[in-house]
């Protein structure tokens, strides 16, 4: 190389570091996965351009700015891929898609899983499986019904990437979708996991037929609890105050349909979890994030009062009379 | 305002200035490594630094930066009170008065007159000579100040002295020679000693291996040779002392020059030594992190020319110890300061002479006291590479890492991206180290001594446990039987490949092991770590024992029988409280 490549001002390169942002028209965008929230996600990205579908079934939008297909490679030609499968496939499909894929792409997902009992999320899944690290997790109160009726909400992208979130913004925000940013990735894909747990709680307890004072105080406490766990795995706490988790579950207590929240009834109700499962529908996994968080609390020494009654009650260990006592009996501390 | 004029004075220049040999009859190597030419290129790498910082900071608000500066340096200076001191704080004091009544185009003269100083402060130097010599002499040296007998039929039967028995090199070493032609490759170790340079260093001399450029810290450069040495092998020097913003810039974007322009780096990513002994579970990668900015520059420059821009490949290397020059010290600071850690430690046994003496001497009788292992090298975005140096995906496809810096196709700048990609890489090296770890016979007694000292005394804290001098003893051959039961398990790790066990401990027997690692404490340390009291062994010195042990700390539970699960649990949560 000659040295007066390196020179001081011939282009671009020399522009100070951090002149770069490009506000370009709205990424290309695909939807991996045609379940519920994947239709809803399409629709409301279909509002602002093209939106490729991906789904294994046939399927069929009446909007013509929706176009479904099964072929995976043709994925490689968008920008913004928005994940909507279940955690439980996630590993199968990522795999797949990850063969189309390269640095360029910009991944995010809707998931509220955990992966593993290191309580693992979405997005470390992503980075083993595909070459794609810029990543984000979009969650908060955002429902199906919200996306595709456009009833006024807000959402949280957690990404340690701007593009990503200016290309969500791009693609689905609007006028009555606020979509807000935070860096913490991982403190937003365990607050959207964890507060399952949560909401499962509020449904038990709603259930039992206590009262609002005492489902305020679980709530609180419930989340106190799941940002000790999140601090631990280096989130930040912040987060768990957010629409991620706080938010997500002021909106059950005001009526949402969460799944969770029925899976919590069923089981007050005396079904058995895998009964209480049908019974909820949906892909969810409140029950085993009770035993998974329990089991972790124990291994790193965390305090984890509400998953390890759930946990124990779920698995047959303890009434729900008990599990309430036990609660109520533990020593007090400061807030 | 003019820049203050230097003062003369012989002996300061020979202890701070760079020494540099003349330059007549230096032959020009042709087709050597890029470093061989760095002299001629020295100015304008200073003048890029400074003209990149100095626009860099327009866009501040450069009266408050100054100002900044100014206040920090004067606090600086005024408590140094050396040459620097009287030739800058005049300056300094100035710039504070005059400062609200300057024009900006007076500020922006300010400002490039302090980067540039700066810049030339920070400015290695690399002398072929200089290094050539030291390629052939400093082993021998070290051999010779260890065991001159020795040295003596060494140099009647090869030109290469000695030092092989005490380094040994393992892990993928070819791979590397091989990228190292094809794209610019940065050196990332683990960093337990101040001794890990020289190691490097003489491991990429011994391999063949092109010389690396690397920051050392401005502490190491008050030695007047090994300042001479440094000063001449490429070291570029870090004043830690100075705070300021632009500082930070100055070193930030002289890194990303020199990377940009090809240089093999050199870089502890964990930023100071380990002081528990753990490998590092958390980088920060500070000067590191830049070259992914250099890449991003390279690849927009080489597609304006509609080329690929060439490849940066990361290698991370384990540097492992049987015994640690500064275990007593770094052990001592990192309970102290419960992982707090004191940037600088200044008296430690890295500045006593007879410290030296007595741990080389030791390390001599031990054999391959130090292995180096050499990662798989990656990619700036955590990718593994093949031979060719092209990146791989997860699936074994080959991709092309442009695309990581690139929106819509077009490679483009942006901070706030690579300092994600930065976070990242660091995770991935942990990983990358954690596997590439070689465990010492040292290591591995320490750990199965002080898990017994763990199970025996629950309840109790770490600083309780250390305190526990030489108060438990445990039957030797209940020891022996733990200690085979765990290098079992470790080895079906090792197997799949989870981590590395050093030579000796595939073949040491039980005894033989504990009395590897028990000479070599006694024969270096000050403090006895365990010692064998009939057929009893005493618990000596928990502190050292714990800094051993440490590297295991990751693979505790996993190594641990059933009835020492508890213990193994208590030690892997150690992982979780300290760097």
């Amino acid at each position: 190389m000659s040295p007066t490549e390196f020179g001081v001002s011939p282009n671009r390169v020399d522009t100070p570091y951090d002149d770069h942002l490009i506000t370009g028209p709205r990424p290309a965008v695909a939807v991996v996965g045609a379940g519920r929230f994947g239709v809803a996600l399409a629709r409301a990205a279909a509002r602002t351009g093209e939106v490729l579908v991906w789904s294994r079934r046939e399927l069929s939008f009446d909007e013509p700015s929706i176009r479904v297909t099964s072929d995976l490679a043709q994925l490689a030609g968008a920008e913004l891929i928005l994940l909507a499968i279940p955690s439980r496939y996630a590993g199968e499909v990522l795999t797949d898609v990850g063969h189309h894929l390269d640095g360029g792409h910009l991944l995010v997902h809707v998931s509220r899983g955990l992966l593993d009992d290191e309580l693992r999320t979405m997005s470390h899944l992503i980075k083993t499986v595909t070459p794609c690290r810029r990543v984000g997790a979009l969650a908060g109160p955002i429902s199906a019904e919200l996306l595709i009726t456009s009833t006024p909400g807000a959402g949280v992208v957690g990404s340690e990437f701007p593009e990503i979130l200016e290309a969500v913004r791009a693609t689905i925000g609007s006028p009555t979708l606020r979509i807000y940013d935070s860096d913490d990735l991982r403190g937003v894909e365990l607050a959207a996991a964890l507060t399952g747990l949560l909401l499962f709680t509020i449904g038990f307890a709603q259930r039992v037929g206590f009262g609002p004072a005492t489902i305020g105080a679980l709530a609180t406490r419930g989340v106190a609890e799941v940002a000790r766990i999140g601090r631990a795995l280096g989130a930040r706490v912040e987060t768990f105050g957010g629409l991620a988790c706080f938010g997500d579950l002021l909106a059950a207590v005001a009526g949402s349909d969460r799944p969770e929240l029925e899976l919590g009834r069923a089981i007050a109700d005396g079904a058995s979890p895998s009964a209480a499962l049908l019974h909820a529908g949906g892909n969810i996994e409140g029950i085993e994030v009770a035993r998974r968080v329990a089991e972790f609390g124990k291994r790193r020494k965390i305090r984890t009062p509400l998953a390890d009654v759930i946990s124990a009650m779920v698995g047959g260990q303890l009434t729900a009379a008990d599990a309430v006592r036990k609660l109520m009996v533990r020593d007090v501390g400061s807030e | 305002m003019p820049q203050p004029e230097p003062k003369r004075s012989r002996i300061r220049d020979l202890l701070t200035k760079p020494i540099r040999l003349p330059q007549w009859f230096t032959e020009r190597p042709a087709g050597g490594p890029r470093i061989f030419s760095f002299n001629d290129e020295r100015d304008q790498v200073v003048g890029e630094v400074a003209a990149r910082v100095v626009g860099q900071c327009l866009g501040e608000h450069l009266e408050i930066l100054l100002n900044e500066s100014a206040h920090k340096e004067i606090e600086r200076l005024e408590k140094q009170r050396d040459d620097e001191a009287r030739e800058w704080l005049g300056f300094w004091r100035t710039v504070v008065r005059t400062l609200s009544r300057m024009s900006e185009s007076e500020r922006r003269e300010i400002l490039r007159q302090v980067v540039e100083s700066m810049a030339r402060d920070v400015a290695g130097n690399f002398d072929p000579r200089v290094y050539h010599f030291a390629q052939k002499m400093i082993p021998g040296m070290i051999a010779g100040v260890m065991n001159p007998k020795q040295l003596a039929r060494d140099a009647i039967s090869s030109h290469k002295v000695g030092v092989e028995r005490l380094v040994s090199i393992t892990g993928h070493v070819e791979q590397l020679t091989e990228l190292a032609k094809i794209g610019t490759v940065i050196v990332v170790p683990t960093h337990s000693s101040n001794l890990d340079s020289l190691a490097i260093g003489e491991s990429l001399a011994r391999q063949d291996l092109p010389p690396v450029v690397y920051g050392a810290g401005k502490n190491l450069f008050t030695n007047p040779i090994i300042s001479f040495f440094m000063h001449n092998l490429g070291a570029y020097r870090i004043d830690r002392r100075i705070k300021s913003q632009i500082y930070k810039d100055v070193l930030k974007t002289y890194s990303a020059v020199m990377i940009e322009r090809g240089y093999h780096s050199l870089f502890f990513p964990g930023g100071t030594r380990s002081r528990s002994g753990m490998i590092e579970s958390r980088l920060k990668l500070g000067l590191a992190g830049t070259a992914i900015e250099a890449y991003a520059r390279n690849a927009i420059r080489a597609r304006s020319r509609g080329e690929q821009p060439t490849p940066i490949f990361f290698v991370p290397v384990t540097i492992n110890y049987a015994l640690v020059l500064e275990a007593e010290s770094l052990i001592e600071d990192h309970l102290k300061e419960a992982g707090q850690a004191r940037y600088i430690i200044e008296d430690d046994e890295f500045s006593q002479l007879d410290r030296w003496l007595a741990f080389f001497k030791r390390l001599t009788t031990y054999g391959a006291a130090c292995v180096l292992r050499y990662g798989q090298a990656i990619d700036p975005f955590g990718n593994l590479v093949d031979r060719q140096g092209r990146s791989l995906a997860p699936d074994g496809r080959v991709i092309d890492p442009v695309s990581y810096v690139s929106r819509r196709g077009e490679p483009c700048l942006d901070p706030a991206r690579d300092a994600a990609y930065t976070r990242e890489l660091g995770q991935t090296l942990v990983e990358h180290y954690r596997r590439e770890t070689v465990i010492m016979t040292t290591q591995l007694v320490a750990h199965v001594l002080f898990r017994k000292l763990v199970h025996e005394t629950p309840g109790v804290d770490l600083f309780g446990r250390v305190r526990r001098r030489g108060e438990i003893t445990w039957a030797f051959d209940a020891y022996v039987r733990s200690y085979l039961e765990t290098r079992d398990r470790l080895r079906e790790l090792a197997n799949a490949g989870q981590v590395h066990l050093n030579s000796y401990l595939e073949t040491d027997s039980a005894e033989r092991a504990f009395e590897r690692a028990t000479s070599a404490w006694d024969g270096y340390h000050t403090k006895t770590v365990a010692r064998l009291d009939g057929d009893q062994i005493v618990l000596e010195d928990p502190g050292l024992m714990l800094y051993y042990q440490n590297r295991l700390v990751p693979f505790a539970e996993a190594i641990a029988g059933e009835d020492e699960q508890r213990a193994a649990r208590e030690i892997a949560a150690l992982g979780g409280l300290s760097r």
